[in-house]
């Protein structure tokens, strides 16, 4: 991260993105996803590689092509309508998931903002087991008339065996 | 070939008979060969140390010293091609102390060296050099008896390596049998075979292998395990268009189904883009092509634990219906517990477009994060867990849908095949296969 394009801790610019963070997760762990989506660019690009598990050497063992998530927005409001009708069973009862997000960190980009920042996620569910998901977000965060909207984001998840039967939440 | 007749019966530790367990006649399943870890037991010596299990795909492997690491019946192999370009099979192991030598899920490698204490293997298994070779003897140390385990047969068909750990075992040819015929109008359709993209999504799911393997021949979940996606759209509203087509057990324990699509020739032929489908007549046999045709999507599963899924359908209502093609192994870790390594092909001749498109299907609608497979992990894991219970297990599960049809006789393909794919014959015809296999392993244990 250079520092000429680095956005540091406490400036205005920072203190907006953290805050959309926290909404974000806000309204995702309140099952508000309709109002989720409205933080979607149109033309919103995500996305979750499959992690594979290497030696350093070959690199960050994430696949270029293979995908646990290949979404845009069209695929992700049929999620959020499949979770919305009454035999989403996968959800029934329902999840309830925690976001935590921190260690964010901000550069200017073209348009708007990168955006860094590591996540800790829980879902629980009746007696299912205790669900733990921890791992790095890279956004892409356009600016906009409104506010700022998420153009891409990829999920680069701490697992490569994926340690839980679905993954029917959002990131 | 024909089944080994099997007159005896075996009675497990709290005596009861293993033949009851399974009764196709009444299409009656015991609930207890879903958890029961002495079954497991059984299953693993005459099912997954005896059958041709999916190891991996040739395009996995590009160069000389590509390796990939997989589970053959629960143990670690690990798969490399070697100086002659053909790909070898061993178990994962140092003959030293046993220590596991490839411990990534893929790479490129000159030898196979044990992080333990150095022993070194050639790609082709040979021992090359131990640490400190001087403080051996020669008749100590044998190194030509000394290279790495290999998995006893390994052969390919159409691009898919298979291995076994039976020197008994027919050939993999003579094991996939009447599959073969179907197995080719996914993998052997077009001139340049099929290709792995990417790699594998793994995760674990806590559900029998058997109820996973049963549900990849169940079109008559659909329309109640899938119905928020029926609700969105993307299914047909009424149940009963999806009951067409056919079930077929093509012998061997191996099942699938097949269903036409609306009747437009967009639907036909799998639904793949017309310029692979003009490939098929170099490729396929008139009755394939006969099946094919009248064919949209097709899921089954080759025994023991290789699905497949050939679906044309929607991730999302902008995305024209999209065929993907996907195979799974169901790779039991416990008697509840199985592990899921999932590889999307398609075929080496289609366009990029096509490509990214197929791949972006199935993610959207299969794997875990997929709008389908979300729901089947969520059944498969409850009645897993469900059906582990003792009072539930003194009533048997039901498996009678349709069984009082009789196979047709004009289809142009192998196997006993049903005129529907609504029914519960192929399933049973897995669990029969599976009660064979159990009931003939245990018997020649008994004689030997």
């Amino acid at each position: 991260m250079k520092n000429q394009t680095r956005v540091f801790h406490g400036t205005p610019d920072y203190c907006r993105i953290v805050d959309w963070l926290y909404d974000e997760a806000y309204l995702l762990d309140h099952g508000r996803l309709q109002d989720w989506l409205e933080l979607m660019a149109p033309e919103i690009d995500y996305r979750m590689p499959v992690r594979r598990a290497v030696v350093p050497k070959q690199g960050s063992g994430f696949d270029e092509e293979s995908a646990f998530f290949a979404d845009n927005l069209s695929s992700l409001k049929t999620k959020v309508e499949r979770l919305s009708t009454d035999q989403a069973w996968s959800d029934q009862p329902v999840s309830l998931t925690r976001h935590m997000i921190s260690n964010i960190l901000v550069e200017k980009a073209d348009g708007g903002f990168a955006v860094t920042s590591a996540f800790l996620i829980t879902r629980v569910r009746a007696d299912s087991p205790y669900d733990f998901f921890s791992g790095e977000r890279h956004d892409l965060l356009k600016s906009v008339v409104d506010g700022l909207k998420l153009a891409k984001r990829t999920i680069f998840l701490d697992q490569t065996v994926l340690k839980s039967h679905n993954l029917s939440f959002f990131f | 070939m024909t089944e080994p007749s099997i007159s005896r019966d075996i009675c497990l530790n709290d005596g009861t008979s293993l033949k009851s367990l399974v009764n196709t006649d009444t299409g009656r399943i015991a609930r207890r060969i879903f958890s029961d870890p002495e079954l497991f037991e059984l299953e693993k010596a005459h099912i997954f140390r005896k059958a041709w299990c999916f190891l991996a795909h040739e395009s996995e492997f590009s160069d000389v010293g590509d390796f990939v690491t997989r589970s053959l019946a629960g143990e670690p192999v690990v798969l490399i091609k070697d100086d002659q370009d053909q790909i070898r099979a061993f178990l994962n192991s140092c003959r030293h102390r046993g220590m596991r030598l490839c411990r990534t899920d893929d790479g490129n490698t000159s030898y196979l060296r044990c992080p333990y204490h150095g022993w070194s293997y050639g790609k082709d298994g040979t021992l090359v050099s131990v640490f400190a070779e001087g403080f051996y003897v020669e008749k100590f140390l044998k190194k030509d008896e000394l290279g790495l385990i290999p998995v006893t047969k390994v052969e390919t068909y159409k691009g898919l390596i298979f291995g076994t750990w039976d020197e008994n075992a027919p050939s993999l040819s003579e094991f996939l049998g009447d599959m073969k015929f179907y197995i080719d109008m996914f993998v052997g359709r077009t001139n340049a075979g099929a290709e792995i993209v990417g790699t594998a999504q793994i995760w674990d799911s806590n559900a029998n292998w058997k109820l996973l393997a049963e549900n990849s021949c169940d079109n008559q979940h659909l329309h109640t395990a899938h119905g928020s996606v029926v609700q969105l759209g993307l299914l047909p509203p009424d149940p009963l268009m999806l009951a067409g087509g056919n079930l077929v057990d093509a012998g061997g324990g191996h099942i699938l189904h097949l269903v036409p699509g609306p009747p437009d020739p967009f639907f036909e032929d799998l639904g793949l883009p017309f310029e692979l489908r003009a490939e098929f007549p170099a490729n396929l046999s008139e009755a394939q092509r006969s099946v094919a045709k009248r064919t949209s999507f097709s899921v089954g599963n080759v025994f023991p634990n290789l699905s497949f899924l050939h679906v044309m359908i929607q991730g999302d209502p902008e995305t024209p219906p999209t065929p993907f093609l996907n195979f799974r192994v169901w790779e039991p870790l416990s008697a509840t517990k199985t592990r899921i390594r999932s590889f999307v092909l398609v075929d080496r001749g289609a366009s990029a477009e096509f490509r990214k498109r197929s791949f972006e299907t199935y993610v959207r609608t299969f794997g875990p994060g997929g709008i389908f497979e979300q729901d089947d992990m969520e059944n498969l894991e409850e009645c897993t867990k469900v059906n582990s219970g003792l009072i539930a297990q003194r009533y048997p599960l039901h498996h009678a849908m349709s069984l009082h049809m009789e196979p047709v006789k004009d289809f142009p393909g192998p196997g006993n095949v049903w005129p529907t794919s609504f029914g519960e014959t192929a399933q049973l015809a897995f669990y029969q296969h599976w009660q064979d296999c159990l009931l003939t392993g245990e018997q020649l244990e008994l004689a030997a």
